[in-house]
């Protein structure tokens, strides 16, 4: 499958369009999820390019955590397929789970291991041999920081740390697409510099790297391709240049997002209460 | 204010209904036992009417002793109410003082408070002999609710204070279950008291002892009213307000203390090496076996259901023992009720993980490999403990004979436990404490499932091993080979359910993951 023909030239990415054609590694059509009366993902397609570097941005609740938790098989969808690099991501999971990395948001972790043995039991579940496995932790373990760390019960880690232990873990695998739900909540400023390095590095391999946030700024500059989405659809996506259309990328989001709430009101939060 | 707590627990009480069928048929089943029990008590109450005051006296005041004691004790081992913690108070703006009424208050709107309710009042029943008892048994009844109801807020207060770090609340957990353990086998000590001779003697000496103690006081004030002792009636009405202002006082200390005080920080330890994942090969069943075994030494959760495992059949065995059991016979007990428990262990396993199973999920990991990984250390425990039980055992019941049917028997009984427990876990996974939380923490999603498939597992595998038992028991009465027929048909239908069980519940994994991790999301 390697280098194939993508299944859907994208018109309006007119920046993939004029490189040569590259394969699609992720491509969502149709998705769609409700949760009883709401619906929470309305109808999402993407096609995301390999070595491609996509970021879903959206207010609260906009869907990015169930569109990625649908991308990643952690829930059913009632309609739409995924495919990860041409495997259906629910029809043939095997083949579409191998060839991706995940970061979930909010789920927890077997945080009574240490970190070297989380890593451990990640990469053996991932397939690993233990010889792969010791060498490839003690590589993140040094990329991201974490060798004090190993012999620490996850637990007890800070939030910041345990994000970059499971990074770590959705790593270790060398998967083809890192499907990564908000990986710089709660990262220091000096950590979230370096795993974008290490993000970064692993793009211009070929990788790719999917991953939705909320902080605009990140998005903007960290980012080739993204996609916005409000109330469970895409509302613009393209390259970043083409999104903001000049101006930043949070103006822009915040016009597709329907504009500023007016700040009138509420006056009575201006004299305080004893 | 008290009005605003009593509505909420009313709604929070409301809303348990509406978690589902499982959960309301749980409640609904915790309402039936609560009442039952209610009943019983107040129908033996009401019985006692017509027996003499010394005897009725003695009952009471004992059986009182023991059910306020129970109030004191369960929610120490069981955790209490979490929903009504005055911590998570702690932000309103609220006086610690009308917080402490308001959450007494509103602990009277539970279960166990109504039942108590009833309870106290039949009493009043049994003592209307003459209109100072009567009289009496009114205020005693009033005092009875009070004490149940303060007492189990400040015990369930004080071990959510004192267990606040991991380490204490492994400890308070185990040393709660020790204590209610030996209640439990006081209790049935009791029954072993030959009560037609020695009975009365025996009792009297524990009823004056009770009657003064801060749990009987009130129920023996009005006996010994009607008896005519006023002095001890006094006496003995004083201790009982005594102890209700006295628990007020701690209750409102230590709802007040709780509201201003942080959880305690955990010292950070450090391990060496990979421990347990050294010793398994690595592969899947591997790493998750060494997993299993790791959080059964981490995670206090954990210890509860492997403590229970040892002392179940010494619970058992005692009121067979009252019950005239020829003391050889009982040595064939203690193995396969141990094997019964071991397979029963990992039922609900998968609740455990909580949402740290999405990682079983992206990896795609193979139903019967992540089946098989937890069985495995249950296996590797429990293996041993069947063979060298049976031999210990089968030497206690004096012929050696036994050893190959006890042996059958008992491994039937733990691998096709082990098998239909795979199946329950991917299947019927029910709410348990998070990790993290208090092991006795019951979750608010109550468990409505967990009784039924608690009791449905148990019976399967008990079904299960009829074949085996019935040869054993030809073997026991004709001897022979029946024996070795008893462990080769036992050994052969366990490793068949177990090898069902793990591929069956491996497909059941597989097809059902998603809805796994949106359960465990739930919980």
């Amino acid at each position: 499958m390697r280098g194939s023909i993508p299944r859907r030239p994208l018109a309006k990415q007119s920046d993939a369009a004029a490189k040569p054609a590259r394969e699609v590694v992720l491509l969502i059509e149709g998705l769609v999820k409700r949760f009883g009366e709401t619906t929470a993902v309305a109808g999402i397609d993407l096609s995301i390019h390999a070595g491609s570097f996509f970021g879903i941005v959206g207010p609260n609740g906009a869907g990015k955590t169930t569109t990625l938790s649908m991308v990643t098989g952690l829930l059913r969808p009632d309609a739409g397929r995924v495919f990860v690099h041409g495997a259906d991501v629910w029809a043939n999971p095997a083949a579409a789970k191998r060839n991706m990395g995940v970061l979930p948001d909010r789920l927890r972790l077997f945080d009574r291991l240490t970190g070297a043995q989380l890593l451990y039991y990640a990469g053996t579940l991932r397939g690993l041999d233990r010889k792969t496995v010791l060498s490839r932790t003690a590589d993140l373990a040094a990329s991201f920081g974490l060798e004090d760390a190993l012999d620490r019960l996850v637990t007890d880690y800070s939030a910041g740390m345990a994000k970059k232990v499971a990074l770590a873990a959705a790593m270790i695998h060398s998967p083809r697409l890192l499907v990564l739900d908000e990986p710089f909540e709660s990262v220091d400023p000096v950590s979230a510099a370096n795993v974008t390095a290490i993000l970064r590095r692993y793009v211009g391999a070929g990788g790719t790297v999917v991953l939705s946030s909320h902080s605009m700024d990140l998005i903007e500059r960290i980012c080739d391709d993204v996609a916005v989405v409000v109330n469970g659809a895409v509302l613009d996506t393209g390259s970043v240049n083409d999104v903001r259309k000049g101006g930043s990328l949070e103006e822009r989001f915040v016009e597709l997002a329907g504009g500023r709430k007016s700040a009138e009101g509420m006056e009575w939060l201006h004299s305080f209460s004893d | 204010m008290v009005a605003q707590f009593l509505g909420l627990r009313l709604r929070l009480l409301a809303n348990s209904f509406a978690g589902g069928a499982w959960q309301t048929v749980g409640l609904l089943v915790g309402l039936a036992v609560g009442l039952v029990a209610a009943i019983l008590g107040v129908t033996a109450l009401v019985e006692l009417r017509d027996a003499t005051v010394t005897v009725a006296g003695d009952i009471v005041a004992v059986a009182g002793a023991l059910i306020v004691l129970g109030y004191f004790l369960i929610p120490l081992a069981f955790g209490g109410d979490d929903a009504m913690d005055p911590r998570k108070f702690a932000l309103f703006d609220l006086p610690a003082g009308r917080l402490a009424t308001g959450l007494a208050v509103a602990a009277l709107v539970s279960v166990p408070s109504l039942a108590i309710a009833l309870v106290a009042f039949a009493q009043i029943a049994t003592w209307s002999r003459s209109s100072g008892a009567s009289v009496l048994a009114v205020l005693s009844a009033l005092l009875i609710i009070a004490t149940c109801v303060l007492g189990s807020r400040v015990t369930t207060a004080v071990a959510a204070l004192i267990v606040a770090s991991r380490w204490a609340r492994d400890v308070a957990g185990v040393v709660a279950l020790l204590v209610l353990a030996v209640v439990v086998v006081i209790g049935i000590g009791f029954l072993g008291v030959d009560w037609s001779t020695d009975g009365s003697s025996v009792l009297h000496s524990i009823v004056v002892f009770a009657g003064w103690t801060p749990f009987g006081a009130a129920w023996s004030a009005p006996a010994e009213a009607a008896a005519g002792h006023g002095g001890t009636a006094t006496g003995q009405t004083l201790v009982a307000l005594a102890t209700v202002a006295v628990l007020w006082v701690l209750w409102r200390v230590v709802a007040g203390h709780t509201i201003v005080t942080k959880y305690r920080e955990v010292v950070v330890k450090k391990y060496k090496g990979l421990g347990w994942f050294d010793s398994f090969p690595s592969t899947r069943s591997g790493v998750i076996a060494a997993r299993t075994l790791t959080y059964w030494g981490r995670d206090p959760r954990y210890h509860v259901s492997l403590l229970i495992v040892p002392l179940v059949p010494f619970v058992m065995l005692i009121p067979l023992m009252v019950a005239g059991v020829p003391t050889n016979y009982l040595a064939l007990i203690p193995v396969p009720v141990v094997a019964l428990f071991l397979g029963w262990l990992i039922h609900n396993d998968v609740a455990f993980d909580n949402t740290a199973v999405w990682l079983h999920v992206v990896s795609h990991t193979r139903g019967s490999a992540d089946r098989l990984g937890r069985a495995i250390p249950t296996l590797i425990i429990g293996i041993p403990i069947v063979v060298f039980g049976s031999f210990f055992c089968a030497v206690l019941f004096g012929d050696i004979g036994v050893l190959p049917s006890l042996i059958g028997v008992s491994l039937c009984i733990l691998l096709s436990g082990l098998g239909l427990s795979s199946i329950m876990s991917a299947r019927f996974p029910y709410p348990v404490a998070r990790p993290g939380d208090s092991p006795f923490a019951q979750p608010q999603t109550g468990g409505g499932g967990s009784a039924t498939v608690q009791a449905f597992s148990f019976l399967l595998t008990i079904v299960v091993a009829v074949p085996a038992l019935a040869l054993a028991r030809l073997g026991l009465i004709e001897g022979g080979t029946w024996a070795w027929g008893s462990l080769w048909i036992g050994i052969g239908v366990g490793l068949l359910v177990l090898a069902v069980g793990i591929a069956w519940g491996g497909r059941i994994f597989e097809k059902r993951s998603p809805d796994i991790l949106a359960f465990s999301m739930r919980n």
